[in-house]
């Protein structure tokens, strides 16, 4: 069974291989699978000369092809007996390679095996070969040969389980042989110098080394070569049909020659065609002239501007750089400590400069500029992400900004100094009123104290003493009659100064107490009118009271009609909204002026020259027609609250104060908004007054300082009103967060009174 | 009733486009439209009323004109752009199919824009683009001397240090520089070109690194609109000075560092020639008068006049100059004819001045520590001659051992050693100054004397030539002035303090002060004031002395005051508006005031130690 097998696939090989010998190999290859040994004993016969072989078994590439099967068969007399069946081809064809060899090998061959005997088969009839029974006795090596295993290819996994891995020739297990483990294999290596060699072998489950040839094609393998080293890849071509003598001269097909084979193709004329024309009208384009750059360069300025638009604003250039930045500035540009710590703990952003100056002693020290490109490259963020404004940079003086206005030394008189100081012990000075002769002043204080005094000399004459604050004081201004009002708490007290002429003191009384009481009016009215009689009456008692109804507060202002028969009262602090009476002296009556108002009254003024009554609310100004008992106009002056006003003396103009300090100027003519807001004083203002004759005004404020303004209006409607700033009075001291609280200026001369909250009153001369 | 108004529809609303909007409408990335914008020449602007252009919302958004976006709507850089993604995307797709040949095609006929058109549009004429060209130059000379990275390509550095060169020999030929300022940043330069004056500032020469957080793409967009500018710019300049444009560049002596000599300045004879031929040919009743037909008229004329010899000798130099003319070779004509009409020609060639040949006697030796490129730079633009050892490059045009060298540059402390008498002798002869002293010179338009910049001693400060804001601080002229005032100062205090340290013994003499000082016109106080004195020994007529000083000063004072306060008072008249004005105006002026003192009081504190000292 095995011995066929061997037989035909060596046979197939030596087909492919070489067809150079085809005819030598079957012969040697039917003996080589049966009588190696014997072969090998008669190589020793034959080949005397190999005597160095056994010393030369390690020796694998350098091996004579000549004598390498003798090598392998002497090597190990029974791994030579197991050598596998594609190992024994090897060795035939390397046997076969030395060609001297093989010729003598035949021969030997021949020699050695028996002779066999021709003779007639009983069954077929033909003849057939027949070899001598082969005695397995000493002489012969393969009675020593151990079993082969002759299983065949199958596979070997099925003896996986079994104590044989096949069987030999004659039909007997072949045992497993004894695998060492791993440290035997490891030893294995180590001891035998061909262990690198050698490959395991399935059949016979043991390593078994490999020959030089077929380490030989493991070379050609792993190089990428064939495998058989004598095949030759550039055979000379056999020439089958061409050549010399092989020409085809007759035609392969009796067909008549197509028409496309010598007519040009009309529609390749036409894409052709189309393509051509495309080139002619130049929508084809063929390769390109490279640009060498992309910056090329000519004369670009030589033809007109494209667009006639202006160009672009040019952005801003960076400012140049000033002294500090040089690298050897003079000393006093460099940081001291302080500011140097301080610039390095600011970010980047807030630095008033982004260097710090620094002294090099030569320019070979100065280092690189580690920001320079962080700096080039925030100056192109600034040109193409930073918004653009134009400013007009202003280049004047600042002081041309200051109106030129005429200088107040040329605008006298106006109050200069303190000429007086009245005090009132207690309490602050609320207000002052000085008679409209000029000579007598009478001031009020919030311990009800009223005191009279000589205006030139400041001697104060009488005194009076009121239950409550006092919280106005106002002269009649008529001047052939002398008194004036007091509010009090709830009430108006008329009072008569001392030493007056006989004949105004009978005038006053026949004014304020006459004999015969006017009838009461037809509707009664809340304001009791109570004078006492001119015998039971004495200097220090009120001639005339008025009752306001109940809890109407403390009339904080008085204001009197020119001609001195009306006066209004207007209370604040109260309970009742409605605190501003008009009372009639003539008719002994009061009238509540509004039924209804909006807004809490602050003030009420009389116009000088019509009637007209201006009303003041928080924040409004209001100005009623008496006579047609209609609203005029509203006047805003955009103060949060008004603290006081007063009408110039020809009844075109209104100023008004407010406690947020500012002061508004009116043309009544012109608006209903302010002509001028000024804001100059740092606390509430407190009082305004103009001058009945001179122009002048005067505000008080609860910073302690007066100011006096020159106020010129002008009868031509065209010109504005002359406001100039004159003087600045200082002098009252400020309690309890209250400065000045009344001003009033002497009907005949430019002097001013003020009542200040430190509890004096003090007299302004100029 | 008119029609209603719909809001949105006219005004801020319609004027102002945000960005967000503007990149919808162009249809790019926003990486192109900061391109285009930058390109352009586009920046945002402020709208008056945020909410009004932009929907009533005053989210924090920068606004562009529409008519700015609907302008770049059709720049054909736009289109380009857009060609450019499709070309990107062609590309990749054909790279990752592996098909070379069509990738490489692709890749030859690459969409390339170019920025002719936009310099045109930005600078309608030359001088519009000198105006504007500082920016570009500061860029360039930094970008020439970047190491070039994958992020920064050879190539623009490459053509960034020619455009750099150029410029430099331009400016070094026709010796229009002006100013040179050494700065902890680096040198700035300020030079006159076409009546402009164009400053830039290149940074010394160490490496510079591009930190990371500078967006280097920003950089090589604005970078691509300097180079195509400066080269238009360089082209003009050249080409009107006649000269060849680009200079041709010699490879081999670039290659060894010679800088800008590298390049060699041509004149353009040959075109110019016939150029100016053509103009001269002028034609009169008919016929053309050429230039020989003027020197024959003129050659009768001298015939006929008689002078002959003068004449002939005048007549030579005229036709050797009218030749010279004709040929409109580039040098300074020096024999300069009044009757010549100033052409552009001879006006630009004119010596400007004679500080702009200041070195020209000069002949320079740039030591190796000095920056070569720097003072080479320098001295060429003022007609100097300058050679450099070796170690700074090649192609000096001398070298150290030139007898003709008058002044050698150098940074070195002085170091004493035996010398041999030759080497004493060039020593002697040649002046060895520090760099400063070129650059001081320049600013000063004089020859300093060079004592002062002498090698190893301590330099006089460098001050910005450029100048400082009206009324700043001056370290130079308030020394001499501040000085006078100072010394007199201090020398009365000084002879106050000898007198108070005499009369220490006398306790009331501070209450006469005190009484001196506070009398005025009041007899009163000057009645107190007189016993005080009298209390305290003090005769008569120092005390009338003393009274009339303190009169004075109290006078002038208060006039002083008064007028203060009426100012002040003036003040309230003024409108708001102007008011916050004028306090602004105050402020800035008493912060430069203030900041003035603290370098004048600096100043002195210095000088008193040094005199200490």
């Amino acid at each position: 069974m095995a011995n066929p097998n061997p037989k035909k696939t060596s046979v197939k090989r030596k087909h492919t291989e070489k067809d150079d010998a085809p005819a030598v190999a079957p012969v040697t290859l039917k003996l080589s699978g049966l009588e190696m040994l014997t072969d090998d004993e008669d190589g020793d016969d034959y080949n005397p000369e190999d005597d160095t072989d056994d010393g030369e078994v390690d020796e694998f590439p350098e091996i004579d092809a000549a004598s390498d099967s003798e090598e392998d068969d002497e090597d190990g007399d029974d791994e030579d007996e197991d050598e596998s069946l594609s190992e024994d081809e090897e060795d035939e064809e390397e046997e076969e390679e030395g060609s001297t060899e093989e010729d003598s090998e035949v021969e030997s061959d021949y020699h050695i095996f028996p002779k066999a005997k021709t003779v007639i088969s009983d069954i077929t009839g033909q003849p057939k070969k027949v070899y001598p029974e082969i005695e397995p006795d000493y002489d012969s090596d393969s009675s020593t040969e151990e079993a082969t295993n002759r299983v065949g290819d199958v596979p070997m996994h099925w003896y996986d389980d079994m104590p044989h891995i096949g069987y030999d020739i004659n039909g007997k297990r072949v045992l497993r042989p004894a695998r060492g483990d791993e440290l035997d294999k490891f030893l294995a290596t180590v001891d035998d110098p061909s262990a690198w060699t050698s490959a395991f072998d399935k059949t016979s489950q043991e390593e078994k080394p490999l020959s030089s040839e077929e380490l030989d094609i493991i070379k050609r393998l792993y190089a990428g070569e064939n495998p058989d080293e004598n095949y030759d890849p550039y055979e000379p071509m056999v020439e089958w049909f061409t050549g010399k003598g092989k020409e085809e001269i007759m035609p392969l097909s009796a067909a008549p020659e197509p028409k496309r084979r010598w007519v040009r193709s009309k529609w390749e004329k036409q894409k052709i065609m189309k393509i051509v024309r495309a080139i002619r009208a130049g929508r084809i384009v063929g390769q390109k002239p490279k640009t060498t750059s992309k910056y090329e360069v000519y004369s670009i300025w030589s033809s007109e501007p494209s667009t006639s638009a202006p160009p672009a604003l040019p952005a801003p250039k960076r400012a140049l750089p000033t002294n500090a930045e040089s690298y050897n500035p003079p000393e006093e540009y460099l940081m001291t400590e302080g500011e140097r710590k301080e610039w390095e703990s600011k970010d980047a952003e807030d630095r008033e400069r982004d260097f710090m100056p620094q002294k090099f002693t030569s320019l070979r020290l100065v280092p690189a500029y580690d920001q320079f490109i962080k700096e080039r490259f925030n100056r192109q963020l600034d040109l193409y992400l930073a918004p653009r404004i134009q400013r007009t940079k202003l280049n004047i003086d600042p002081t041309s900004l200051i109106p030129k206005l005429p200088s107040p030394s040329s605008l006298r008189p106006f109050p200069n100094y303190k000429s007086l100081n009245i005090r009132h012990p207690k309490g602050r000075a609320r207000c002052v009123s000085i008679s409209p002769d000029g000579n007598w002043a009478a001031s009020g204080d919030e311990d009800g104290v009223v005191s009279l005094w000589e205006v030139n000399v400041g001697c104060e004459v009488k005194r009076w003493k009121f239950e409550g604050k006092i919280g106005s004081i106002e002269w009649a201004p008529r001047q052939d009659v002398s008194y004036f009002a007091v509010g009090v708490e709830e009430a108006i007290h008329f009072l008569i100064p001392p030493n007056v002429d006989s004949t105004t003191l009978a005038q006053t009384h026949a004014l304020l107490a006459p004999s015969a009481l006017p009838s009461a009016g037809p509707t009664p009215s809340p304001v009791k009118w109570t004078s006492t009689s001119v015998s039971s009456w004495s200097n220090d008692k009120p001639i005339l009271s008025l009752t306001l109804p109940p809890s109407s507060g403390v009339p904080t202002q008085l204001q009197w009609h020119k001609k001195g028969d009306y006066f209004a009262s207007v209370s604040t602090g109260g309970a009742t909204q409605n605190a501003v009476w008009i009372h009639q002296l003539s008719k002994r009556h009061s009238q509540a002026p509004f039924r209804k108002i909006k807004g809490a009254v602050q003030l009420v003024l009389f116009h000088p020259t019509m009637p007209h009554f201006f009303v003041a609310t928080q924040q409004y100004v209001r100005l009623y027609n008496l006579a047609e008992q209609k609203l005029i106009k509203t006047l805003m002056p955009g103060i949060r609250w008004i603290s006081c006003m007063d009408v110039h003396p020809s009844g075109d103009h209104l100023i008004v104060g407010g406690y947020d300090r500012k002061l508004c100027w009116f043309d009544l003519e012109l608006s209903e908004k302010p002509y001028k807001v000024l804001k100059y004083h740092s606390r509430a203002i407190r009082s305004l007054h103009f001058h009945p004759k001179y122009p002048l005004f005067a505000s008080a404020s609860d910073d302690g300082s007066i100011q006096i303004f020159h106020s010129r209006v002008y009868n031509d409607l065209m010109t504005d009103p002359l406001i100039v700033p004159l003087k600045i009075l200082r002098g009252h001291q400020i309690t309890d967060g209250l400065g000045v609280l009344q001003v009033k200026w002497n009907p005949k001369q430019p002097w001013l009174a003020s009542a200040g909250a430190d509890g004096t009153v003090a007299v302004w001369c100029s | 009733m008119g029609r209603l108004k719909v809001k949105g529809k006219a005004g801020a609303a319609k004027n102002f486009t945000t960005r967000s909007q503007a990149v919808k409408k162009l249809q790019c990335s926003l990486a192109d439209f900061r391109r285009l914008c930058i390109l352009k020449g586009i920046f945002p602007r402020e709208p008056r009323s945020r909410k009004k252009a932009n929907k009533g919302s005053s989210a924090p958004t920068s606004f562009y004109y529409t008519k700015d976006i609907a302008y770049l709507a059709h720049e054909p850089v736009l289109k380009k752009l857009r060609e450019h993604k499709a070309f990107a995307k062609k590309l990749s797709r054909a790279l990752g199919r592996g098909e070379w040949s069509a990738a490489k095609s692709l890749e030859d006929n690459k969409p390339v824009y170019r920025l002719d058109h936009i310099i045109k549009e930005r600078y309608p004429t030359f001088i519009d683009a000198l105006r504007d060209i500082d920016d570009a130059l500061c860029m360039i000379f930094l970008f020439a001397t970047l190491p070039s990275t994958t992020r920064l390509p050879r190539e623009i550095v490459e053509n960034c240090a020619r455009l750099a060169a150029e410029w430099q020999l331009y400016i070094m030929h026709t010796h229009s520089l002006r100013k040179v300022f050494l700065s902890i940043k680096g040198v700035y330069y300020q030079a006159e070109v076409m009546d402009q004056t164009i400053t830039w500032l290149i940074p010394y020469s160490f490496t510079q690194n591009v930190p990371p957080d500078v967006d280097l793409r920003v950089m090589l967009t604005f970078l691509e609109l300097y180079q195509t500018l400066l080269g238009f710019v360089n082209f003009k300049l050249y080409t009107d000075a006649t000269l060849v444009y680009p200079p041709p560049l010699d490879a081999k002596k670039d290659d060894t560092a010679a800088g800008v000599g590298a390049f060699s300045l041509q004149t353009a004879e040959v075109q110019v020639k016939k150029a100016a031929e053509k103009i001269k040919s002028v034609a009169v009743d008919g016929r053309t008068v050429t230039g020989k037909d003027v020197r024959q008229t003129i050659k009768s004329i001298t015939a006929a006049s008689g002078e002959q010899e003068s004449g002939d000798s005048e007549m030579a130099e005229l036709e050797e100059n009218v030749e010279e003319e004709e040929a409109f070779v580039l040098q300074t004509s020096h024999t300069q004819v009044a009757s010549d009409l100033p052409t552009l020609q001879t006006l630009s060639s004119l010596p400007t001045s004679s500080t702009s040949n200041l070195f020209a006697p000069y002949t320079f030796w740039i030591s190796r520590e000095v920056p070569r490129s720097v003072f080479e730079f320098l001295i060429r633009s003022f007609g100097g001659r300058v050679g450099w050892p070796a170690s700074s490059g090649s192609g000096s045009p001398f070298d150290e051992s030139d007898e003709n060298i008058t002044h050698v540059i150098i940074d070195r402390p002085s170091v004493q050693k035996e010398e041999t008498p030759a080497q004493r002798d060039l020593r002697l002869r040649r002046k060895f100054v520090q760099p400063q002293w070129v650059v001081d010179s320049i600013n000063a338009s004089k020859i300093l004397l060079e004592d002062t910049y002498a090698q190893g001693k301590s330099l006089p400060p460098h001050l910005s030539p450029f100048g400082e804001y009206n009324g700043a601080y001056d370290p130079t002229a308030e020394a001499e002035a501040g000085d006078d005032v100072d010394m007199s100062d201090v020398e009365e205090e000084e002879a106050e303090e000898a007198a108070s340290d005499d009369e220490e013994t006398e306790p009331s003499k501070d209450n006469v002060e005190a009484a001196l000082a506070s009398v005025t016109e009041d007899p009163a106080t000057l009645r107190a004031a007189e016993l005080a004195a009298e209390a305290a020994g003090m005769d008569y007529g120092t005390f009338e002395a003393k009274v009339k000083k303190a009169s004075k000063k109290s006078s002038a004072k208060s006039s002083k005051t008064v007028e203060d306060a009426e100012k002040d008072m003036n003040k309230m008249l003024m409108s708001n508006k102007q008011r916050k004005l004028y306090e602004k105006m105050k402020y800035s002026q008493q912060k430069q005031a203030a900041e003035n003192d603290k370098l004048e009081s600096r100043r002195r504190k210095l000088q008193k130690d040094k005199a200490t000292q």
